[in-house]
């Protein structure tokens, strides 16, 4: 406890050193006058001062409320020691800022007193100033960390305009951060992708899922995969990461090229309504699965509802913070209410729902967020426009043998090899059947010598796979050889495939009757391909297809 | 994921779905989808929703699914087949053989 005295006659001053000592204050100091005390007091920086009223220069009352203003932060008690006793005096002591007052001579057990009772309130002052600057800090340190991951969030989660133009959407986040999440992708096979979800709660805890599922959401949409495999992806990704009383309800929809095929997977989300060009309700999709992150995989169902628009129509979804918006008098919106709001004209925006449910709301704040995302079914054809294709060539080789060749997974490998350069992967559907149908050419014919003429009896058909497995089984001897070689000017890619077998007679397959069981294989690969030759009786063929 | 069937009973319809791949490696399943019904089926319903892939040896599934029922009156329908899966089922024109349609 530092005490400043301030008094022009130096018998007081001792006086008051002298009790203070023996009171235990030993930490004291001097000041002779106003401006001397303002000088030590911002130098030692006293927890108490003892004020004589009257003094040459400033008096007393001039220095208080200057000794006040040097400690804003903190209480700094003045106790006014004083020969004044006339009412007005005393009353002036505490109006220019003085805590308290004693009369001189004053008594030594009540001034001690005063100076213990006083240092209390200091002491609890002090503490409460240290909390604030801690506090202080600790909102500085919350600010800059929430400035980092806004940055972070507002880079991840951006949409790429020429999709996100297909959709009229409003996105309302209740805090800072935002628990709703909506994604859209462009389809490797035109078309687009997209997803609207909600995690639980809103805030940072419940936007920090919306990083992984940003990520897994744009790969699988690059590899062009159903809804249902995204789905269940997403599930085990986010029943491994949330904790159990998270989860995360989503609508992951895949639009396809012709804008009008709708796959839709609904978990936990509200209803979805599907809106004709004049304003009729077509059809609503609701939620058939739980939210995302609670079933275990084995649980979990990935069936969709497919269904086609026609074009014109509007496909609405929201989460399920506007639908529970409440007015004045505690009723609910509800999926009737906001049913009614969208089909209330043919053409209802999302700012002008937003608008509806903010006016709606009246007075209050919405206490979780808001997103609505509408798509309006349009041809989609130009999105494929913006895949980029690989400008690098490049040629893959591959000696299959027997054991090889016994791997009925052996396809996948180049397969993999080829999807994984930018922009062949839009082919992918077309490689797999042109690739299958030469490879299996090949192994069926060439190599394992089977007849394809017993194909014609359901039983036979049978047969036949059931002997090419056995056959397979057995293969010794033999290889295929396989190369893919692509042309990033001619934007062409080229597959020659070769075996070692003795080749078959290639006029007789390739016009089969509309009944045959075999024979379609060399028709499909000559309409998918731009060039199909055979050489070497059969043993060796080389398709080109456009990319 | 693999195949997956359902059974009507009142209007005796059999749904297959097929998965990612609709290949030669699915002989057998897809063989037991459409032979281990409890009675004859008046309608069966292939909906390709997942399927991506797809080759010759699928096609030739198909058709001899129906050489089994022998023609008997039974309805075939393709339904919810992607683009590129369409166009190849087109270039093999079995719009002729089957109802290829939306659901």
């Amino acid at each position: 406890m530092r005490i400043l005295i301030v008094d022009d006659e130096p018998v007081n001053r001792s006086l008051l050193l002298h009790m203070l000592k023996e009171e235990g204050y030993t930490d004291c100091f001097e000041a002779e006058d106003g401006t001397e005390a303002l000088r030590l007091a911002e130098k030692h920086q006293p927890d108490l001062v003892l004020l004589d009223v009257m003094m040459p220069g400033m008096s007393g009352f001039e220095v208080a409320p200057k000794l006040k203003t040097l400690y804003k932060a903190s209480y700094l008690p003045i106790i006014f020691i004083t020969a004044l006793d006339d009412r007005e005096s005393l009353i002036k002591c505490l109006e220019v800022g003085g805590d308290d007052f004693v009369s001189k001579p004053f008594d030594r057990l009540i001034l001690a007193a005063k100076i213990r009772a006083h240092s209390r309130i200091r002491l609890l002052s002090k503490r409460v100033d240290k909390q604030n600057q801690e506090l202080l800090g600790f909102q500085r340190n919350v600010d800059r960390e929430h400035t980092i991951v806004e940055h972070i969030f507002s880079n991840a989660i951006v949409n790429n305009k020429s999709v996100s133009r297909f959709f009229d959407y409003k996105i309302s986040p209740a805090a800072t951060f935002n628990g709703d999440l909506f994604l859209c992708a462009a389809s490797p096979g035109g078309g687009l992708y997209f997803l609207l979800g909600d995690f639980t709660g809103h805030g940072l805890a419940s936007a920090i899922g919306a990083l992984p599922v940003t990520r897994i959401f744009r790969a699988m949409s690059v590899k062009g995969l159903s809804v249902s495999e995204m789905a269940y992806t997403l599930n085990g990704m986010l029943l491994e990461l949330l904790p159990p009383d998270m989860f995360f309800a989503a609508v992951l929809v895949e639009v396809d090229a012709s804008g009008k095929r709708l796959t839709v997977w609904n978990g936990g989300m509200p209803q979805m309504m599907l809106k004709s060009e004049t304003g009729k309700l077509v059809r609503t999709v609701d939620s058939r699965h739980m939210a995302l992150g609670i079933l275990e995989q084995s649980e979990f169902d990935s069936v969709c509802e497919v269904f086609d628009a026609q074009y014109g129509d509007q496909l609405f979804s929201c989460t399920d913070g506007l639908m529970e918006i409440t007015n004045d008098e505690g009723r609910m919106l509800d999926e009737d209410g906001l049913q009614r709001w969208f089909l209330a004209a043919p053409h209802v925006t999302a700012e002008h729902l937003y608008q509806q449910a903010r006016a709606y709301l009246g007075e209050a704040e919405p206490h979780d967020d808001m997103t609505i995302a509408i798509y309006r079914a349009t041809p989609l054809y130009e999105l494929k426009d913006n895949i980029q294709l690989s400008k690098t060539p490049f040629e893959i080789n591959m000696k299959l043998t027997s054991a090889d060749l016994q791997n009925e997974h052996v396809l996948e490998t180049i397969m993999d090899m080829i999807n994984s350069q930018q922009g062949l992967n839009w082919i992918r559907s077309n490689l797999f059947t042109v690739l299958t149908e030469m490879f299996n050419n090949s192994l069926e014919h060439g190599l394992l010598n089977l007849d394809s003429s017993i194909k014609r009896s359901p039983e036979g058909f049978i047969a036949y796979y059931d002997e090419r497995e056995k056959r397979l089984a057995a293969l010794q001897n033999g290889y295929i050889s396989i190369a893919a070689r692509y042309d990033p000017i001619g934007k062409a890619l080229t597959l020659i495939m070769e075996d070692s077998g003795q080749g078959f007679d290639v006029e007789r397959v390739t016009n089969p009757d509309l009944d045959s069981s075999s024979g379609r294989g060399v028709t499909l690969l000559r309409e998918l391909c731009e060039n199909v030759e055979y050489a070497n009786n059969g043993s060796k063929i080389t398709v080109t297809m456009k990319v | 994921m693999a195949i997956s069937t359902n059974w009507e009973q009142a209007n005796r319809s059999l749904t297959i779905t097929m998965d990612e791949k609709f290949d030669y490696s699915k002989v057998q399943e897809f063989r037991h989808a459409y032979t281990d019904t409890p009675e004859s089926p008046n309608q069966i319903v292939v909906d390709l929703a997942e399927t991506q892939y797809i080759d010759s040896s699928a096609l030739g599934m198909l058709l001899n699914m129906q050489k089994f029922f022998n023609e008997n009156g039974i309805k075939y329908h393709i339904v919810n087949s992607r683009p590129q899966v369409a166009r190849i089922l087109k270039i093999s024109r079995f719009d002729k053989k089957f109802v290829i349609s939306e659901r």
